[in-house]
């Protein structure tokens, strides 16, 4: 039914090309896995592999667990997940970046139920690693065209009224790699620089309203006290708007990944605005054009000019299962899952193919439809062990659906970078299993 | 007059003092925040803009720029500024940005001057961010605009000419117009089927489990290793600079051949181009140490 893909793109070599440079006891598992664990959870998983399913504990026999004590309280005194789910983890792709500091990892979307990702799995963006803060020691300064230039400890955050809101965070590089070709084989990559967690802190306005905002004011300049002290022009209006100045991430303080003890939070805007471990918010009248808002998070487009402040993450959407990580096992009734979202607003619908793309269905959104917020979507289905190609499109409440891979190219060229949100296609084989290809 | 009737008047004065301020200037509706002073914001405003405006006085020539950028620089971006590994290029670059490969560059891409005096300041070098001199930055950023052939090569960068420093892409960006795309949304027989063809599919086996469904990584020399990241990573992960890349046994083998007290010994003081401690001056002898342990673990096992 479908024609074979050409010779494998070139960055696919250069996997294979990395991988033959580490020793062959982990190149068995990066050419396998395409990826290298990134740390973390790694007792777990050998605790896992140790065991075995016993019929012994299977019925009608009486399982180990049930003739003997557990473990009590406070074993843990900071709750972990099962070791038999070590495997859940964040992973990197090495090639991506020279290093591990100004690096990046991603969420394992595949694994993940409802709309909230784990404040341990959202993944990681560094840009000269992340600093260890002491709470005690931090302070925020805001200053610039304003009437009173302020300095405020977090108990002074934490004073001001508190507004809580569930967005999405990503990068606007997520799924930058397939700009020309298909070439991560699993959702984790494809997709994995988004999460989606509840935010706490104070609005910027507040603060802004608090040193009271010179009428000249255009423009604010945030900055983070980690090494690159990196930095954005955000425009007034949208620091006016919804701009949070964040102290807590699903109902403890930030993790130390997310900008301990605050960053600023732009919801539904590209993850980079949202500068973490802020120190200073400077008030002024014109745009700073710093290296993170000109060399790089700038669309280069075919013609060769270049969008710049393109903040907005527009509407997108992929199926969760089935995936790579999660092919199916046999044939029979499921239900397909996936996420949508957008940065202008509430996911409307969102319509699945199975024949990449001619027909469509009206899939339902389950659970809470919340703006600039990860939606999960699924629609019931039965597989006779055909070949399909698998599809979701989202529509946004401003009308907006989400583009084919072939207008998206159309509009932009191959190199972007950024801003990748055309309909991702998923190839389910005869056998269950899926690969991520491009089709025309 | 008592020190009683002194305090209570001095009491009396402060207060009317205070009452005549009009308070609705010194303070926010919450009056919450400590008043930021010149100081302590000339301490941390570092921002520079396109029109100049942040820059401190000061002056840096290429000639200075080109020992400055050899030893602080050319590990990681090249002598030339092509970049070493995956570090970014600096230089070249010009008239690809609407190849297919197009090499964004100072040069060939960025706007404006002023972002690499901002940068540089900022964040550079990469290990040992803002510990550069203004005249420093001034220097090396006149080097880097002379690698791109900006600047004649006795060029004197100032705070007065650097917003003068005309780049050859300053016009190429626009503001962010989207929507670009226009999707219909169609439901049915949207496509002919036939038309269908798969452009591009990775080749590399399903993510799945080994047979063990074990993931291969050892157990480490935990403090080694966060001291690695922290010090040693960024060129010996990548083998910047000829360093011996972590985990590759015939490069360490000679290394560790000469002992565990000869490596530590280098590590702390510097080698070639190393600096002592890898540039992390406050790490104690004994953590640098236990990262030499974890890099020798690294390079030795099975």
């Amino acid at each position: 039914m479908f024609s074979k893909p050409g010779s494998g793109p070139a960055v696919l070599r250069k996997v294979t090309q990395e991988a033959s440079k580490v020793d062959p006891a982990k190149r068995r598992d990066f050419l396998k896995k395409g990826l290298v664990v990134a740390g973390g959870a790694i007792a777990g998983v050998q605790f896992a592999s140790t065991l075995h399913a016993s019929q012994n504990n299977l019925p009608p026999n009486l399982p180990e667990w049930s003739k003997s004590l557990g473990a009590g309280v406070i074993t843990n005194p900071y709750g972990q997940p099962s070791p038999f789910e070590g495997d859940i983890v964040r992973r990197t792709v090495p090639w991506l970046t020279a290093d591990r500091i100004a690096a990046i990892s991603f969420t394992p979307l595949a694994e993940l139920d409802g709309i909230i990702t784990p404040s341990g799995l959202v993944f990681e963006r560094y840009h000269a690693g992340v600093p260890a803060i002491n709470p005690d020691e931090y302070r925020l300064m805001l200053h610039g065209l304003v009437e009173r230039p302020l300095i405020f400890t977090i108990d002074d955050l934490r004073r001001f009224p508190s507004t809580t809101a569930i967005n999405f965070l990503e990068c606007p590089a997520n799924g930058g790699m397939e700009w020309r070709a298909a070439q991560m084989d699993a959702l984790q990559f494809t997709h994995g620089m988004i999460s989606c967690c509840e935010w706490t802190g104070v609005l910027l306005s507040t603060l802004l309203e608090e040193v009271g905002v010179k009428p000249e004011a255009k423009w604010i300049l945030a900055e983070g006290a980690d090494g690159a002290h990196m930095s954005r022009s955000i425009p007034l209006e949208k620091a006016l708007d919804d701009t949070l100045i964040v102290y807590a991430q699903n109902g403890e303080p930030l993790r130390p990944e997310q900008g301990y003890p605050v960053r600023i939070f732009n919801p539904g805007w590209e993850g980079n605005t949202s500068v973490k471990w802020l120190r200073r918010l400077e008030v002024g009248d014109e745009p700073w054009y710093h290296r993170e808002e000109t060399s790089k998070y700038t669309d280069l487009l075919a013609d060769g000019r270049a969008r710049k402040f393109s903040y907005i993450q527009e509407g997108n959407s992929v199926v969760t299962f089935p995936c790579p990580e999660r092919p199916l096992k046999q044939k029979g009734r499921y239900e397909l899952e996936g996420l949508a979202w957008s940065g202008n607003g509430k996911i409307k619908r969102v319509d699945v193919s199975f024949d990449g793309g001619v027909n469509w269905r009206q899939a339902r959104l389950k659970g809470l439809v919340l703006p600039k917020a990860l939606t999960r979507f699924s629609l019931d289905f039965t597989w006779d062990g055909s070949p399909a190609l698998i599809q979701s499109r989202s529509t946004d409440e401003t009308g907006y659906v989400q583009p084919t891979f072939t207008q998206l190219r159309e509009a932009r060229g191959t190199s972007s970078i950024y801003h990748k949100n055309a309909i991702h296609t998923w190839r389910l084989h005869a056998d269950g299993t899926v690969t991520n290809v491009q089709i025309s | 007059m008592s020190r009683l009737a002194k305090m209570v008047y001095a009491g009396f004065f402060l207060i009317a003092v205070f009452t005549a301020m009009p308070i609705l200037a010194d303070t926010g509706a919450y009056g919450v925040g400590t008043p930021a002073t010149a100081e302590e914001i000339a301490g941390w405003d570092i921002d520079i803009r396109p029109d100049g405006l942040g820059l401190p006085p000061g002056s840096g020539s290429v000639e200075d720029g080109e020992m400055l950028y050899e030893e602080k620089c050319a590990s990681c971006h090249g002598s030339f500024g092509e970049g070493v590994g995956r570090y970014p290029v600096l230089a070249g670059g010009e008239g690809t940005l609407t190849d297919a490969r197009p090499e964004r560059t100072v040069g060939s891409y960025w706007p404006y001057a002023s972002t690499l005096w901002d940068y540089i300041h900022r964040a550079m070098p990469f290990p040992q961010p803002q510990s550069l001199t203004d005249e420093e930055v001034y220097a090396i950023t006149a080097y880097v605009l002379y690698l791109n052939d900006l600047v004649e090569d006795d060029f004197v960068l100032t705070a007065d000419n650097l917003a003068s420093v005309e780049m050859p892409n300053r016009d190429g960006f626009f503001f962010d117009d989207r929507p670009d795309t226009r999707n219909t949304g169609c439901m049915k027989d949207c496509k002919d089927p036939a038309s269908i063809e798969i452009t591009s599919e990775p080749s590399i086996a399903t993510l799945q489990e080994d047979e063990s469904g074990a993931v291969i990584e050892d157990v480490v020399a935990e403090g080694g290793q966060k001291v690695y990241q922290q010090a040693c990573q960024m060129c010996h992960e990548a083998g910047v600079a000829g360093s011996p890349m972590t985990g590759d046994k015939a490069a360490w083998a000679t290394r560790i051949e000469q002992g565990r007290d000869k490596l530590v010994s280098s590590a702390i003081e510097g080698i070639g181009i190393m600096p002592p401690k890898g540039g992390q001056s406050q790490l104690s002898d004994e953590e640098v140490a236990s990262a030499v342990d974890f890099l020798i673990q690294r390079a030795t096992k099975e």
